[in-house]
């Protein structure tokens, strides 16, 4: 299948932060512990609000969780500074790794507000999404689309998606959509932040 | 904290290494009516010490490749990359640098050829600065995305270069007299000018430095974004007795050097401390650098995830 610019969509009114996603690009990809082009932060925040008058306490607590891996970004801040031209932006707009020229410096990594390129230590070199180009190829879907027990995770032409799902993708804890337009689109929670809020937290850091 | 080691060595080798080139020439410059054999005696061999110390801080920065076998595919990316550059930058300044210290060590060609030369040089190891302070300014990354770093870089540069030329030229000349060379109170006065000239411009950076610092502070704590509210914390919570201890081993440093100043300038003649105040100099200075060079990128955190 030939596509113009392939994109993501996710929702996170459906997802239950159960990261068969994560697994199944793991698994399709053979990725090293430690290596995960897929991942689920979960984002947290919220309080208590005491009324004295009635004696009551209500909670404002939320968590929520985003499934992210690459957005094939407009601007891949990841290509732009990298300093081989390992990292590209090729067939159906998706951003790939060239292993044969990529010298393993990791400044994408340092660069990417998504943290999509993961150096892989047995190899020497970045790896990261591509956004499983070789099922896309023949007309197939990625292995965390498929996978999504919730069918929270949709693919396709990001024309298309933005026509059917809106243009939002400036959710916490993504960074604003403006500083590398990322080929993404997202359905908020109803609890879910802006983008850069200091509202809440990712509490699974140890996950990501 | 210690991951991003080979590149806390390789910037503060470079810095370091491109002041020192520097201050040797504002030396050469600012004593133009001293004879050429007194300045050259003095300045030379701290200007064969650069060569190495750049190598060394080159050949640290491969260390943190996953690949570093084809590392010279880091020059592919000129056109936006500023780590291309960096690395380009700082290989035209080793050139350069070497190839004015064989010409210099020879005397082959005239002098004024050499002496632009080393202009060059000089020009090309500052670039390599700003080249350095660009790749860090990343626009994911508040923290580093600011004036503060390109200043931050630019009074490592000339601080650690001056407390380096200083306790080098000292040394030189302590080795010199230990070897029985002739006493010569023309190199000695030079000497003395110039750790007295050094320790001046030391007060003056550590004096910039401490106003950029509540500045940048305050940046962090205005710019509004998550991850600049996170840095801050970093630098107040987690990392504030490292943050007091490389302001205070600076701060020793260059006002060690500033009481020799003083104590010069009161008593004529060289005094006995000199050898020992200039080396501490240099090694408080360079701790303190050292530490704040491990956490500007310890207290690193991206917008996003």
């Amino acid at each position: 299948m030939e596509y113009k610019q392939l994109g993501f969509y996710f929702d996170q009114t459906l997802c239950t932060g159960c990261k068969a996603c994560s697994i199944a690009c793991k698994d399709k990809h053979d990725l090293p512990v430690g290596v995960n082009w897929r991942r689920v932060p979960e984002y947290s925040g919220g309080s208590w609000l005491v009324d004295e008058s009635t004696d009551t306490a209500t909670n404002t607590v939320f968590t929520y969780y985003t499934s992210i891996s690459c957005n094939h970004c407009e601007d891949p801040i990841c290509a732009t500074v990298c300093p081989t031209q390992a990292m590209h932006k090729g067939a159906n707009g998706i951003v790939s790794v060239d292993p044969d020229i990529c010298i393993g410096c990791r400044y994408c990594e340092m660069a990417c507000p998504y943290g999509a390129p993961q150096f892989n230590p047995d190899k020497g070199v970045m790896t990261k999404c591509n956004f499983c180009a070789d099922r896309i190829e023949v007309g197939g879907t990625p292995a965390c689309v498929a996978s999504c027990p919730s069918r929270a995770l949709d693919f396709g032409e990001i024309e298309d998606l933005r026509a059917r799902y809106g243009d939002q993708a400036s959710i916490a804890p993504l960074p604003d959509a403006s500083v590398t337009q990322p080929n993404l689109v997202v359905t908020p929670h109803a609890m879910a932040e802006p983008s850069g809020s200091r509202n809440g937290h990712i509490a699974n850091l140890e996950d990501i | 904290m210690w991951h991003e080691l080979p590149l806390v060595i390789f910037t503060i080798a470079a810095q370091m290494s491109v002041g020192s080139f520097v201050v040797l020439g504002i030396i050469q410059l600012v004593n133009w009516n001293t004879p050429q054999r007194t300045l050259d005696k003095v300045t030379m061999p701290a200007l064969y010490a650069i060569g190495p110390l750049l190598v060394f801080g080159l050949a640290a920065s491969t260390l943190h490749l996953g690949s570093p076998m084809r590392a010279a595919n880091a020059l592919l990316h000129l056109q936006s990359s500023w780590l291309s550059r960096e690395i380009l930058l700082g290989m035209l300044f080793a050139g350069s640098g070497a190839l004015f210290a064989v010409l210099q060590w020879f005397r082959w060609g005239p002098h004024r050829l050499r002496q632009a030369l080393a202009l060059i040089t000089a020009v090309l190891g500052l670039t390599l600065v700003y080249a350095i302070s660009q790749v860090y300014s990343l626009r994911t990354i508040p923290a580093w995305a600011t004036y503060a770093t390109p200043l931050r870089f630019y009074i490592t540069t000339f601080l650690l270069g001056g407390v380096a030329v200083a306790a080098a030229l000292v040394v030189a000349s302590y080795v010199r007299r230990r070897r029985g060379g002739e006493p010569d109170p023309e190199a000695r006065a030079l000497i003395t000018r110039t750790v007295q000239g050094i320790a001046f411009g030391g007060i003056l950076a550590l004096g910039l430095k401490f106003i950029g610092q509540p500045a940048y502070l305050s940046y962090l704590g205005t710019e509004g974004s998550a991850a600049a509210q996170a840095t801050l914390e970093l630098l107040n919570g987690k990392y504030m007795w490292l943050s007091a201890a490389q302001n205070i081993l600076i701060f020793a440093g260059v006002v060690g050097l500033g009481f020799l100043l003083f104590r010069m300038a009161r008593s004529r003649g060289v005094s006995r401390l000199l050898p020992v105040v200039t080396v501490a100099a240099f090694v408080l200075v360079l701790s303190g650098e050292f530490i704040g060079r491990l956490l500007f990128y310890a207290t690193m955190v991206r917008i996003g995830i």
